[in-house]
């Protein structure tokens, strides 16, 4: 049913749940699985190059450990995941990457770790949702 | 209020203020500024003379960074080019500023002068973000506004420093005192960081501490601002900072966790927003002179450095927050300018943080090959 499913990361609990349901999916439908982690938007109209440079280094340091950690757990399990990561706006990265990609399942947290994401209603989830070339799996 | 409640509330709204830039993913500086607006307009959030003390010295510190920030060997590529489009960027909003806050707001011809250099300014870290997040940084395009930025904030930290000199003999010992630091920190402190560097006490930062003090002692005997010697200082010391990448973050730690926000929480307590009520059209006719000067100055110039994309460029040249904040707080701090007059300046300078960044990223973003790592 599924041959290509993409699984979008940000580190938050309920990324967690995407990858687990993403990867119990690619095992049931021997899929091929990637995961896509956006680095989101740095802060906005800093005061120092210092505040921006530490807070990319810190998005670096964050991305490439959930990146390992998603690989470790998809492997735990059997499955290969490739790790993708980009920077800019998530939303539009992931549903760009599905469209190039030729993804038929795209897989992702109905909300990320931050609390403006979890109270803005036109959220990441929500724009994926709109404008994704295929299939979405919203996990709670 | 007495000075340890003072300290309370300041140290409140500097935890509010990390906390609220985290969950957004806004700068801390203009959290810091909107938070110490709300805390003395509705908590009623008094100040004490140790809080002004400290924000005077905040700002020579962000001012040092700023110079320890510059790219030199950026600089030096794109030298010309940075010379021209950073110089008539500072030029042609200060002008503009002075002549309309004197003929046309009826300010002082030293208020207005304070207009002019708040209000001509460029934010390098607000360019440099958005540069950085699209990968812009590493184009012509990107290099370029960096390299005119530092320029633009030459401008205005020379300007600050030359404007409000009263002639005294201490003038002399000042400028001599002043370029021996510049000449001697790059010469002394490779031997010094290695004999005293890495260490919890940090003898490195106390050694920049030390001569920010210094500046700011002579600078005040002799009537004028350590602001220009404290950018050169930094220039001075980038290269050192570039090969201790620890020191500079650890001296980054200090600033941000006490001397900075002091000094946005106490710009944001000076403002009015009773002033800010009374006075809305000049507010916005303030911002409307800075966006027209910049635009009217750079784009013609951008047209020719970068074609297609001279639009994005020029909204990007029209930002300011640090050096404009850091000259209006000077303005206020000497009794150049009134409450009124900095509560419209600071928010002018806010204003154009944000405004021309959120157009510039909505409607002029240039196209580039999407970054990807791993």
């Amino acid at each position: 049913m599924f041959e290509k499913i993409l699984v979008a990361l940000d580190g938050s609990e309920g990324s967690q749940k995407a990858l687990a349901a993403a990867v119990e999916l690619a095992r049931t439908f021997h899929a091929e699985l990637h995961s896509l982690a956006v680095e989101g938007k740095l802060p906005a109209y800093a005061a120092t190059l210092g505040e921006v440079d530490e807070a990319k280094a810190e998005k670096d340091a964050f991305f490439e450990r959930i990146d390992r950690e998603a690989v470790d757990f998809a492997a735990q399990h059997g499955v290969e995941l490739h790790p993708k990561k980009m920077v800019g706006d998530p939303a539009d990265r992931v549903v760009h990457f599905a469209e190039e990609g030729g993804f038929d399942l795209i897989v992702l947290a109905s909300h990320g770790h931050s609390l403006a994401h979890r109270f803005h209603l036109t959220g990441t989830a929500d724009k994926i949702v709109d404008h994704a070339p295929c299939s979405t799996l919203l996990v709670r | 209020m007495t000075e340890l409640w003072v300290a309370v509330g300041i140290a409140l709204v500097a935890l509010l203020a990390s906390i609220v830039s985290v969950e957004f993913g806004v700068s801390i500086a203009i959290v810091e500024i909107v938070l110490g607006v709300a805390a003395a307009n509705f908590f009623g959030l008094e100040t004490a003379p140790w809080v002004d003390f400290v924000a005077a010295f905040g700002s020579i510190v962000l001012t040092f960074l700023a110079g320890a920030e510059v790219d030199t060997a950026l600089l030096r590529a794109e030298f010309k080019g940075s010379l021209l489009v950073g110089g008539v960027s500072f030029l042609a909003p200060f002008v503009a500023a002075l002549l309309f806050t004197h003929y046309a707001a009826g300010w002082s011809w030293k208020a207005a002068e304070i207009a002019g250099v708040a209000l001509s300014t460029t934010s390098l870290a607000v360019v440099y973000a958005v540069l950085v997040e699209t990968g812009l940084n590493l184009q012509r395009i990107g290099k370029l506004l960096m390299s005119a930025t530092f320029v633009t904030d030459f401008g205005t930290a020379l300007a600050l420093s030359l404007l409000f000199i009263k002639p005294t003999g201490w003038i002399v010992v000042f400028v001599v005192v002043s370029a021996l630091m510049i000449w001697l920190l790059p010469k002394i402190s490779p031997w010094f960081f290695r004999r005293y560097g890495d260490r919890v006490i940090e003898p490195e930062i106390k050694l920049v501490f030390f001569l920010l003090f210094l500046l700011m002692a002579l600078g005040k005997l002799s009537a004028s601002h350590a602001v220009l010697p404290a950018f050169l200082l930094g220039l001075a010391a980038s290269r050192l900072y570039t090969e201790h990448d620890l020191e500079r973050q650890r001296l980054r730690v200090v600033a941000f966790a006490f001397l900075t926000p002091i000094f946005f929480i106490r710009s944001g307590m000076n403002v009015s927003l009773a002033a800010l009520g009374a006075n809305l059209g000049l507010l916005a006719a303030l911002f409307g002179v800075k966006l027209v000067a910049k635009i009217g100055s750079v784009l013609p110039l951008a047209r020719g450095f970068v074609g297609r994309d001279s639009v994005f460029f020029t909204l990007l040249m029209s930002t300011g927050l640090t050096f404009g904040t850091i000259s209006s707080l000077y303005g206020y701090q000497a009794g150049i300018i009134d409450k009124a007059q900095f509560s419209l300046l600071v928010t002018v300078v806010v204003a154009s943080a944000v405004i021309p960044t959120l157009i510039a990223q909505r409607w002029f973003r240039p196209r580039v090959e999407e970054r990807e790592d791993g």
